[in-house]
Order: C-alpha cells, then structure tokens, then sequence
C-alpha cells in the first residue's frame, strides 16, 4: 500500500485565520487541489424565529446576522414588507434610509479591509481601519441613536428625523477619511509585499464569477458591472449620480482595489444626498394619523418617532413579496410570504454572504496555502451573515 | 585573625577576578545571558509601544504606568511560567520537552565569540568572523525538530517553512560575511573592527554585503515581512502551535535572541563595532570592555529597533516569494558584494 501523497488540513473552527466555520483544504505540497468551506458554525435560525415574531419584532432580527452592515439588511427586509403594506413613503424618508446605508456601507467596506490587513499579516492595517469606523459609528449613534444594530428603518420611513448638526459632522467626517485612504494608499494598497501577495491570486474569471453567482464588490472585481442600485434602483438611487466600479483581473487585488473605489463613491453618494435632502415628513402619513394627538406634538417636538399602537399588531395583505437591494457585500433578497397573520408565514432572506461562499472554491484550486487567508480577506466574508 | 580576613579578601578577590574574566564575563553577563534577558524584555516591550505608536494604540500601558508599562513583560512571563505545560499525547514527548530548551541555549550559544574589546574575548581565535554564523546555524535545525515532535499539521508544515527558507538565507549570509572576509582579509571579528577604524565602517566599503546580509538577518530572525514560518493566520504560530506555558516562551525567545546576536554581530562587521572607542580610555581592562561594550550593544540597539519596526509596515510574504528573494535577489547580492570586495583589494583601496 502506498503513503497517501497529499494531506487533508482542517483550519478552524478554531483557528485565526477562519472565522466562524472550517475550511477543508486537501493539499499537495504547497499546492491545494480540493477545497470545501465547511459552513453553518454560527446557524441562528433567523428565518424560523422570524415565524414567530411580529412584523416590527423581525427587524432587529435580520440585522443581527450583519454586524456591519445593519442597515441595508434592514432596508432589504421592510422594502420587502412594504409591498404588502401598501404605503406611501416620504422622499425625505427615502434619503434618510439612503444615508444610513451608504454610511454602513463605508463602515462595512473598512471592517472588511481590516480583516483583508490582518489576514495578510498587516496589523497596521488592521488597526487602522478598526479605528476609522469609530466616526462613522458616531453618526450613526447622531442619527439613530445607536451605533451599530439601528433599527432606524421601518415601516412607513424612518424613526428619527436628521439632527440639527449632522451635516457639517458628516463632512467633517469625510474630510478627515479621505485624508485616511491616501495613508491606506501608502501603507497598505501600494505597498510591494501587498501587491507581491495579491495580484494574480484567487483569480475568479469573468465567466466563472456570473455562472456560480458570487455578488457585490466581488462580482464587480471580476468585470461584471452588475449593481442592484444601478440596475433595479431602489428608494431614490436613481436620483444620484455615481460609478459603478469595475476591475478587470478578478484577483484579490482587484477586490481590493472595488472596496477602496466603493467608499469613494459612498461618500459621493452621501455628499449628494446632504445636498439633495427634500423637506417634509420622514414617517408615512397613513401611519402618522394613527398617533395619538398628545404624543404627535412630541414627536413633532422632538424628531423622535412614537409608533402608533397599529404597529404592535401589523398586519399586512394576503400574498408575498420580494425584495432585491445592493448590501455592502452583494446583493441581498428578501422574500415574504403572508397570510394575513401577524406573524409573517415565510421569510426567506438569502445573503451575500452566502452566495460568495462559492467563490472560495473557485479562488482557491490551484493556489499555495498561505493563499487561503488573503482569498478569505478579499471574499469580505462574514459567517455569521451567511449561516443566519 | 589577620590571617583569616586575608583569607577572606583572597576568595573574594579570586571570585571577583574569576567572575570579570573574559571567559566568565561574556557567556554569563555581557553580552551573555544577563544582558540577553534584560535585552529580550526590553526588546519586546519596545517593539510593542513602538507598533501602539504607529497603530495609533497605548501598548503596555497599566503595569508601571509612570515609565510606559515596561515590566508588561515580567508580568506576561510571570503569567506563563504558572500556566499549565500540556503536552500533547500524540508528540514525541521527550524531544517535545528538550527541543525548546536546547533551542533556546543553542540559540544563545553563538555570543561566546562575539568580542566586546580589542582585547576581551572569550575565546581567543583568528576564525570568529565565521563562528558566530557557524554557531548560530545550529538552532534552526531544532525548529524543525519541534515540528516533527509536536505530531501537528501545522506544526510540521511550519517546521518544513522554516527548512526551506534556512536554505534561502543562510547562503547568502555566509557569502556576504566571505565579501567582508575578503575585504578585511581577516576572519577574525577583532582585526575587522581594526581594520574599519583605519578605513571607512563595512557598510561604506561594500554596503551590498550589508543590505544582503540584513536581509538574511530579518529572515533568520523571522521578523516581518519574512514570517512566514509562524504565520498566525496560515499556520497558527507554525512549529510552536502545541507548546504552552514556560516553553511556548522559550520558542517565541529564540528568534528575538538570534536577532540580538545577529544584530551584535552585524555592528561589528558593518557598524565599524566598538569604534570610536577604540584607545583605551582607562587603565581597567573589564572598564574599557564595559564601556566599548555599551558602545557596540547601542549599535546593535539601533540594527534590532529597525528590525521590529518592519513589523508595522510589512504584511507578510508567502513561502515561495521569500525562496524566491532569497535565491534570486539576496545570493545575487551576496555574489555581487564579493566581486565588489575583490575589485576593491585589487584595486588597492583597502
């Protein structure tokens, strides 16, 4: 009987470099020729809690899996819920969801880049970018009230009107980040090791990257200019001007190099929605009539919204709905079907994450072994958002 | 009862006299093992507060709050010598407990022959300039050992990092130190010194073996962007993965000390050594090696505080790109810097 030639290597669920799951790698010297990524460490069963719960109960349900990226999960799921509840939203409303999304976007692009650097053994890196989200935590905190899990996004609008100061905080903010990425540029983007590390590893081809369905940043770094803000525009996207960032290579460092562009165009888009900001109401009028009189003047008073008592018992038409919005790693769909109750019948919700799982085997056969924390790095992958 | 303080004052003396010769003097204070820990403390700290700085963190910080948390380490050792050593059931248990302390002596072995004076030495010898390498070629080979011992994937495939790669450095080291050989004609560590008083220091005369032989040593010593054999978030620490408690710490000393002795000894090739305190400045012999010792460890100070500042801002290589630097760009290199050493003795510049 003859020595098996090539050794089977389990890395994680303990392990620095694999997040919450396990990657099964079977390697020939140095060389991997099978991969598996081992998925559903951190299975929460979202979807089925959410059977259980009332409609306004769910929100801060579905943001929970994406710590980064609450609000666009947020988003996704009342769009979804809004079609079955025939409502009319504010265009103030609209722009104040879009903030908040574009914020988190660049949140979640920094903690991905974070991660990227620490993975590659760049803790400067890491260390950076960990730091640069405490503004834009901040104004979330300004805006919401809370700094990560916002549940600012509901039914109807929003929950809370812009604060009086906001927008020179905002700029000041961004001043202060587009001073950051020109540092990042130097430290970690253009800097040899990084470049000799990324370019030309984990290469997702054009064709490969449509035909297994990998979203987001990723799809994009593989040259497909796909983006569910430009192709289905949702709340007011079509109203705002911005790039969509495509990368011809499909590598890590393409990867990398769509999230770095993608915050750039964030704060473009942001900079066009403090400009574009329409006045009048952030909460549905259908709803705002059911508030009691007493309390309107506070909410009026104070930009605070007080949900009318309708909302403990929401209970939207027969029938379902789908939703498709563009989250910080992909597209994200939501699917609800109702029966009347207040409790939804079916809530399907299907990550970005859990697309580009896929994107591991494809990135990976054929690449060294240290290569596997840089693909990992460039996916931008979360577990807990896949695994729900 | 004169007879007896006599006495008394003899054996104090003798033990004085045994305690500042050279052949006690260097292994066991300085630059010995006294030094070597005081250095290792202190080396580490450093290279903490120093990344804090740039990552814009505090580093050590609670412990010893008015001098910048500098005992953090004490602590941090105090902490592993009481944590629990597990040994794995699956190792090779005796060679398991035994590699990390041979590891860490053999590691430290090499500053026997480092010269802290012109003429302080521990061992008296004209081939110094090749036996510190000589020497500190011997603890990699334990590494691997650790690996193999340890019974872990990747452990072993840390250890297999770590024989490759003593392959891509060790020659262009070895060739880098015969361009200095060449260029000093001397293999002796004191007459190098000498010789870089009368000229110029080495990293001027041929600064090629210089960047060739700081490459190597930043690979020797597994500093980044050359960590390839500890990689924490490939391979889990490599060869170390299964050690805890007191020898986890002997494993992580070793690359420090090997940078120490690294360090000392690329001052006195490159970094013109004890100069300029070169004439005695006192009639004591172990004064004029103290003092032109703290010289020579400030030069070596400066050689290690480059070293852990690349940790900030170097990510990591991948195995086949530091093979590749090695042969490719730091043997070239090497070759290059003994051609240059040639053209310069011919030429009669030296």
């Amino acid at each position: 009987m003859s020595e098996p030639e090539t050794v089977e290597l389990l890395i994680g669920p303990q392990h620095p470099g694999s997040g919450h799951m396990r990657l099964v790698a079977e390697v020939d010297g140095d060389i991997i020729i099978k991969f598996e990524p081992n998925i559903g460490y951190v299975h929460r069963a979202v979807e089925k809690i959410a059977e259980t719960k009332t409609y306004l109960q769910v929100i801060p349900l579905v943001e929970r899996p994406a710590l980064a990226d609450a609000s666009n999960h947020n988003l996704g799921y009342i769009l979804a819920l809004e079609k079955l509840l025939d409502v009319e939203i504010p265009p103030r409303a609209q722009y104040l969801r879009m903030l908040l999304c574009e914020i988190n976007r660049i949140h979640s692009h920094l903690y991905g880049l974070g991660i990227f650097g620490n993975m590659i053994g760049s803790s400067t890196m890491f260390e950076w970018a960990f730091q640069d989200r405490e503004p834009l935590l901040e104004l979330s905190q300004q805006l919401t009230g809370a700094r990560l899990t916002y549940t600012y996004i509901v039914p109807g609008g929003v929950r809370r009107n812009l604060p009086a100061d906001f927008k020179n905080n905002i700029l000041k903010v961004f001043s202060y980040l587009e001073k950051r990425f020109v540092d990042y540029n130097k430290l970690f983007v253009n800097n040899p090791v990084t470049i000799a590390r990324l370019e030309g590893v984990g290469v997702i081809s054009k064709t490969d990257a449509a035909r297994i369905g990998i979203v987001g940043p990723n799809l994009r770094g593989s040259g497909v200019p796909y983006d569910v803000r430009k192709v289905e525009p949702y709340c007011a996207y079509n109203e705002i001007d911005f790039d969509l960032i495509t990368e011809e290579a499909g590598d890590c460092y393409a990867r990398l190099l769509v999230r770095r562009e993608e915050m750039k165009q964030s704060i473009r888009i942001v900079r066009q929605i403090l400009d574009k900001m329409p006045d009048g109401p952030y909460f549905a009028d259908k709803y705002m009539k059911m508030v009691n009189p007493k309390m309107k003047e506070l909410v009026d008073q104070s930009g605070v919204l007080r949900f009318p008592a309708l909302f403990t018992a929401l209970k939207p038409a027969k029938g379902t709905a789908i939703s498709r919005v563009e989250a910080s790693r992909g597209e994200l769909f939501y699917y609800i079907v109702s029966d009347g109750s207040a409790q939804p019948y079916r809530l399907r919700m299907i990550t970005p994450s859990f697309k580009n799982v896929a994107g591991y085997k494809a990135a990976l056969i054929g690449q060294r072994l240290a290569d596997v924390p840089a693909v990992y790095g460039s996916l931008d992958y979360f577990p807990p958002e896949a695994d729900r | 009862m004169m007879d007896a303080t006599a006495t008394a004052v003899q054996i104090i003396l003798a033990i004085w006299h045994f305690i500042i010769s050279p052949e006690f003097f260097i292994p066991i204070v300085f630059p010995g093992l006294i030094t070597v820990l005081v250095v290792l403390l202190g080396l580490i700290w450093f290279e903490r507060k120093l990344t804090a700085k740039v990552q814009l963190r505090y580093g050590p910080y609670y412990i010893a709050k008015h001098v910048g948390g500098v005992i953090q380490l004490m602590a941090d050792l105090m902490r592993y010598l009481f944590q629990e050593f597990i040994i794995p059931k699956d190792a090779d248990k005796r060679v398991f407990v035994l590699a990390p302390i041979m590891l860490f002596t053999l590691t430290l072995l090499p500053v026997i022959a480092i010269p802290i004076s012109s003429t302080f030495t521990a061992i008296h010898s004209d081939l110094t300039l090749l036996l510190v390498p000589t020497l500190a070629t011997l603890a990699p080979l334990l590494v691997i050992i650790i690996g193999w011992s340890s019974n872990n994937k990747y452990s072993f495939i840390g250890s297999l990092r770590e024989g490759y790669m003593i392959m891509s450095y060790e020659i262009p080291m070895f060739i880098s130190v015969l361009a200095m050989a060449v260029a000093y004609n001397s293999l002796s560590l004191i007459q190098a010194v000498q010789k870089q008083t009368g000229i110029a220091w080495g990293l001027v005369i041929n600064p090629l073996a210089a960047i060739a032989f700081f490459g190597a040593l930043l690979m020797t010593s597994s500093r980044f962007p050359f960590d390839v054999s500890e990689a924490e978030s490939e391979i889990v620490v490599g060869p170390y993965t299964e050690y805890s408690g007191i020898f986890f710490i002997f494993c992580l000393g070793a690359p420090y000390i090997k940078l120490y002795i690294y360090s000392l000894f690329f001052s006195l090739v490159f970094l013109g050594g004890w100069n300029p305190l070169v004439t005695p400045l006192t009639a004591s012999p172990i004064i004029n090696a103290i003092l032109s010792g703290i010289v020579l460890l400030i030069k070596a100070g400066i050689v290690m505080a480059v070293a852990v500042y690349m940790r900030t801002i170097f990510g990591r290589f991948r195995i086949d790109q530091v093979l590749k630097l090695g042969w490719h760009k730091l043997f070239a290199l090497s070759i290059l810097a003994v051609i240059l050493s040639l053209v310069l003795v011919g030429l009669g510049v030296l």
